[in-house]
């Protein structure tokens, strides 16, 4: 039997270092309770939701702005006495959140917020969730409205291409050629941002603009370094681009600002990777850009999916709950543009030189 | 051919003979046994209702471990059956929207799978020089590629009518019906690779091709085969995936075809050909869904579950390896 | 005279056919042609400057990948160690722990060794398959980066000075940028090495016959161990590159592109089952490569096209690759009969 002794001891090993992390997972996981009976008793009354179990599921791992929405999420689940799961996708894809939400069910939580990584592959799974009970709720990207109750939006659509529009306007002085620089061709977000500026595009104010290209980077810097430098070599008299999605703008950013181009751009992004491209002057290649704040997104979504639970919302439109002191409470439920209902966060937040030494160091 | 197990635990080969007790598929049950003990025990949600329900979409990719093994014991590769799954959920999806019966639907995946399987296998077999994996990575590009181009600018479809594979992923009791045609089809593909004269062909081209090819066995043939069954098989994987999906995109499929090696890789099928046996690649497979589902339920970071797969991959490996060696030089020391 | 003709033109088919790296050559003209001819800013310096910078750490690391090929194994585990090196060091920058470019390059190639040792000491010693070593490999160290990372990138602002190596090129005397004057380097050294040393021509013995090569007194295991260890050393050293040149370390870096590496190298003309190929070829491979990328969305392919053009070139270059070797090799024979 002497043989099987090495094999075990691996074994064995591994089993140790599982054990190990589970402990690590407990470990939190009684701390954050610790923390929250703390927090509890300043909790609001009434928007309790002790006792109960919320899961936020977000697009993948190893992403600020997702980590940001999930922070948001967890504070005020905490503060409110629940107990938060964070479940954060190896990869971002819907098969693998489809995993997640089948383990969610398994461990009853009371109820799931995604951001999706597509409209319609996680139904099956997500209807499942409800027929057992589960309050399910999207932020950030939606599924299709069979899948959810409600959508906590980040902007209206149509506000987010409005901005941008507008700030190409601004930017390239009214005239000339611009282009788009997106991430994937089949990214749902990106491809309604693009469909809404397109839409605003059509306001004779607009005229004099030509958009020449769409393209696309996959929101890998590589892929994104190599379609900016085209489209500057193809379109010489480009004057703005615009890069609805954080990997490009700031993969954009780069070669614009290193080339000394006179090409300014536009976009969303995140703070902290832009802010050595912002300013006004020539030596930076990004005026301003706009973007929401995750963690208050993850806060509104955390309120939604309480109030859900509660039973203080149903998901229908014209329902209104309480959301803490956030800005914009108590928020409303509105029509969405898919046939089913959304909540919007408000208006996307400018970040120009002004004020983005403030938040590059949030998120 | 006497030493057939990737993982000869012993060198000593009249031992090895002796049977399954001292083989590596017995450790992997003993494994997969102390796997399920561990998991219920971190969890008070790992229960056999639960972890069945859990299962459908790791079974699923049970279907690319089948006939992954065959292009293992090769000597060969494929990494183009993620894409595969990819197209042929694409191509079912559309065809399931265009109002053909489920049955069309389900026969139609399969052929576009075993399309993009015999184009693999003819390349190959034409140009015998080409090594599979450079083969099989351009038509992973390309196959992805194609279903892309597919699916066009929102890069997903969704199915209109969901009654059809909604039927597909019905269950008896708690097994869903995936479940036994993972089994059958396991026992299936074991038995010819241990009992048929084809199996013994697949042993004998890994271990040595040009020594296959001048005993008179068709080499190019059973590759060619091989290859289609592969893709075959990945859309039987599609058509299934799609059952619990209700449609398809652009990342549908994504690194199937690592989950699918590594998971043969785990249950003693050697990566450089001729030797393994299949029933090893599945205890393992299932020893590695479990653990998924296990640590899944525990919320664990899936970056350490990824983590732990690699040093459970590794160590498998290299704790016989190093045991056979200790052993060894300590056969040496009594010598002298 | 009527007889010198076909000669002469049989001459110019031999010259042709008889190098691979030479058959290569003319394809990478003849696509640099055609590209050129439809977007003529494609053959400017500058451009041409911008591919090379862009593929630095593909084409750097395919040499490492010539070397673990040539002994016959295969490393794709390359992409995680880059990016856990990569993220290691740009973290270090955010957290203001080191603020020295060399010692971040350091770092990060320190980083890919011990990682390239890992994987090489279980293949070397520990007679583990190359492939699963490196599967397993893979899984770990992207893990790491993953874990290192904690949930946070560094950009442009949180790397500082670090980003302006890529930009300056005070290596190259002021003309030649940094970038692209460390992959000449790097081509350079491997080409002396692997023709001209001791240890490369026992990369190439061991990956031809191993047998052979343990009885003629080479320490298979040694060589074979050091291998994957420099092939670690140029992962990690493109970790902190690849962060340099884009300004931002994220752990999901160069995702699946180890494929892109072992594809430049086979599409250079070197064999997976070990023993042959050459530094030439896989710098050929390489751009050929890089160049398909660069063109595609100049050349205007529809956007959602063009990962399937792509996949076609490469398999059309590979298999053109085969029919001018059997080509070569039936002239070769033509050329022994007369």
């Amino acid at each position: 039997m002497k043989r099987f002794l090495s094999v075990f001891l691996s074994v064995g090993m591994v089993a140790s270092v599982l054990a190990g992390c589970s402990g690590n997972a407990a470990a939190t996981n009684a701390s954050g309770a610790a923390e929250s009976s703390n927090a509890a008793t300043s909790a609001v009354a009434g928007a309790s939701a002790t006792g109960k179990t919320f899961a936020i599921v977000t697009k993948s791992a190893g992403n600020p702005y997702n980590e940001k929405e999930a922070e948001g999420f967890q504070q005020v689940i905490e503060q409110q006495g629940g107990t938060c799961i964070v479940k954060h996708p190896e990869a971002a894809t819907a098969d693998a959140q489809v995993s997640m939400i089948q383990s969610l069910i398994s461990q009853k939580v009371d109820s799931i917020s995604i951001a999706a990584n597509d409209e319609n592959a996680l139904q099956a799974s997500l209807q499942q969730a409800m027929k057992a009970g589960i309050k399910v709720s999207c932020f950030d990207s939606k599924t299709n409205k069979n899948s959810r109750q409600v959508f906590v939006n980040q902007a209206g659509t149509k506000e987010i291409g409005q901005a941008l529009m507008d700030a190409v306007y601004d930017i390239s002085g009214g005239s000339g050629d611009w282009a788009i620089l997106s991430a994937t061709s089949q990214a749902t977000n990106q491809n309604a941002w693009i469909a809404a500026m397109k839409t605003v595009m059509k306001g004779s104010k607009y005229s004099k603009l030509n958009l020449v290209e769409v393209a696309y980077g996959d929101d890998e810097p590589q892929k994104s370094t190599d379609q900016t430098q085209a489209l500057l070599s193809k379109y010489p008299n480009l004057k703005v681009l615009c890069s609805p999605t954080t990997v490009g703008i700031s993969a954009a950013a780069k070669v614009l600002q290193d080339k000394k181009s006179k090409v300014k751009l536009t976009g969303l992004g995140l703070p902290s990777e832009m802010a050595a491209y912002i300013g006004t002057d020539a030596d930076h290649s990004c005026p301003y850009m706009f973007l929401w704040n995750p963690v208050e997104l993850g806060q509104l979504s955390a309120y939604t999916s309480i109030a859900l639970v509660n039973g203080t919302l149903t998901g229908m439109t014209g329902d209104t709950f309480d959301a803490g002191n956030m800005d914009n409470s108590p928020y409303k439920v509105v029509d969405a543009a898919d046939g089913g209902t959304e909540i919007i966060l408000g208006a996307p937040f400018k970040f120009d030189s002004s004020n983005i030494d403030e938040w590059k160091n949030v998120y | 051919m006497a030493g057939r197990s990737g993982r000869t635990i012993s060198t000593d080969r009249k031992r090895y003979t002796k049977g399954f007790f001292s083989s590596w598929e017995f450790v992997l049950v003993i494994l997969f046994v102390a796997i399920n003990i561990f998991c219920k025990i971190i969890s008070q949600n790992y229960t056999a209702a639960n972890v069945l329900r859990e299962m459908p979409k790791y079974l699923s990719e049970m279907f690319l471990l089948f006939p992954m093994a065959y292009i293992l014991l090769l000597g060969d590769i494929d990494i183009s059956v993620g894409a595969t799954v990819c197209l042929s959920a694409t191509v079912s999806c559309f065809a399931s929207n265009a109002g053909f019966p489920i049955g069309a639907v389900v026969l139609i995946g399969l052929l576009t799978g075993l399309a993009c399987g015999m184009l693999n296998g003819l390349i190959l077999t034409v140009f015998t020089e080409l090594p599979a994996m450079i083969v099989t990575l351009s038509t992973m590009i390309i196959y992805r590629g194609i279903a892309e181009i597919i699916l066009g600018s929102g890069g997903s479809v969704s199915l209109n009518d969901v009654s059809g594979f909604s039927a597909l992923a019905g269950m008896v009791g708690l097994f869903p019906y995936l479940f036994f045609l993972v089994l059958i089809l396991g026992v299936v593909f074991t038995i010819v690779s241990a009992k048929t004269p084809f199996g013994r062909s697949l042993y004998a081209i890994g271990s040595n091709r040009s020594a296959a090819f001048y005993s008179g066995i068709k080499v190019q043939r059973v590759r060619f085969i091989v290859f289609s069954i592969t893709g075959a098989m990945a859309g039987l994987c599609a058509v299934f995936l799609t059952s619990t999906l209700f449609g398809a995109n652009t990342t549908t499929g994504n690194g199937f075809e690592m989950d699918a090696i590594a998971m043969a890789v785990f249950g003693g099928i050697s990566a450089v050909g001729g030797k393994g046996r299949l029933a090893g690649g599945i205890i393992s497979a299932f020893i590695i869904i479990c653990l998924r589902i296990g640590l899944g339920e525990i919320n664990m970071n899936p970056q350490v579950i990824l983590i732990i797969l690699g040093i459970l991959l590794i160590s498998a490996v290299l704790a016989p390896n190093i045991s056979t060696k200790i052993k060894e030089k300590k056969q040496v020391l009594a010598r002298k | 005279m009527n007889e010198q003709t076909p000669e002469k033109k049989k001459s110019l088919w031999n010259c042709i056919t008889a190098s691979r790296e030479v058959s290569l050559l003319l394809v990478l003209i003849v696509l640099c042609a055609l590209i050129g001819i439809r977007s003529p800013e494609f053959l400017t310096i500058s451009n041409i400057g911008e591919i090379l910078k862009n593929n630095a750490v593909i084409m750097i690391m395919a040499l490492g990948m010539l070397c673990v090929l040539l002994t016959g194994g295969i490393d794709i585990s390359i992409t995680s160690t880059l990016a856990f090196a990569g993220m290691t060091v740009g973290m270090l920058f955010k957290y203001k722990l080191i603020q020295s470019t060399g010692l971040g390059f350091l770092i990060a190639a320190a980083i890919g060794a011990m990682c390239g040792a890992i994987i090489g000491a279980a293949i070397a010693y520990g007679g583990v398959a190359s492939i699963i070593a490196a599967m397993g490999g893979m899984y770990i160290f992207r893990g790491l980066a993953y874990l290192v990372a904690n949930s946070q990138w560094a950009g442009a602002d949180a790397l500082g000075s670090f980003t302006n190596f890529a930009l300056s090129s005070n290596l190259g005397f002021g003309v030649i940028n940094n970038v692209i004057v460390i992959t000449i380097l790097c081509y350079v050294i491997f080409f002396i090495v692997l023709k001209w040393t001791k240890f490369g021509r026992s990369i190439y013995a061991i990956g031809s016959n191993r047998t052979a090569a343990a009885i003629s007194g080479i320490h298979v295991a040694r060589v074979e161990f050091l291998v994957y260890v420099i092939m670690g050393l140029l992962a990690g050293f493109c970790g902190a590159l690849s962060v340099t040149i884009y300004s931002s370390a994220q752990p999901n870096m160069v995702l699946g592109k180890e494929m892109d590496v072992i594809a430049a190298c086979v599409i250079g003309g070197v064999s997976m089952s070990g023993g042959s190929g050459t530094v030439g070829g896989a710098l050929l491979g390489a751009l050929i490569l890089s160049v398909i990328a660069k063109a595609l969305p100049l050349v205007g392919i529809d956007a959602i096209a063009q990962n399937t053009v792509k996949g076609v070139i490469i398999l059309a270059v590979v298999i053109l690759n085969v029919v001018t070797k059997r080509m070569m090799d039936r002239s070769n024979l033509e050329r022994r009969k007369l």
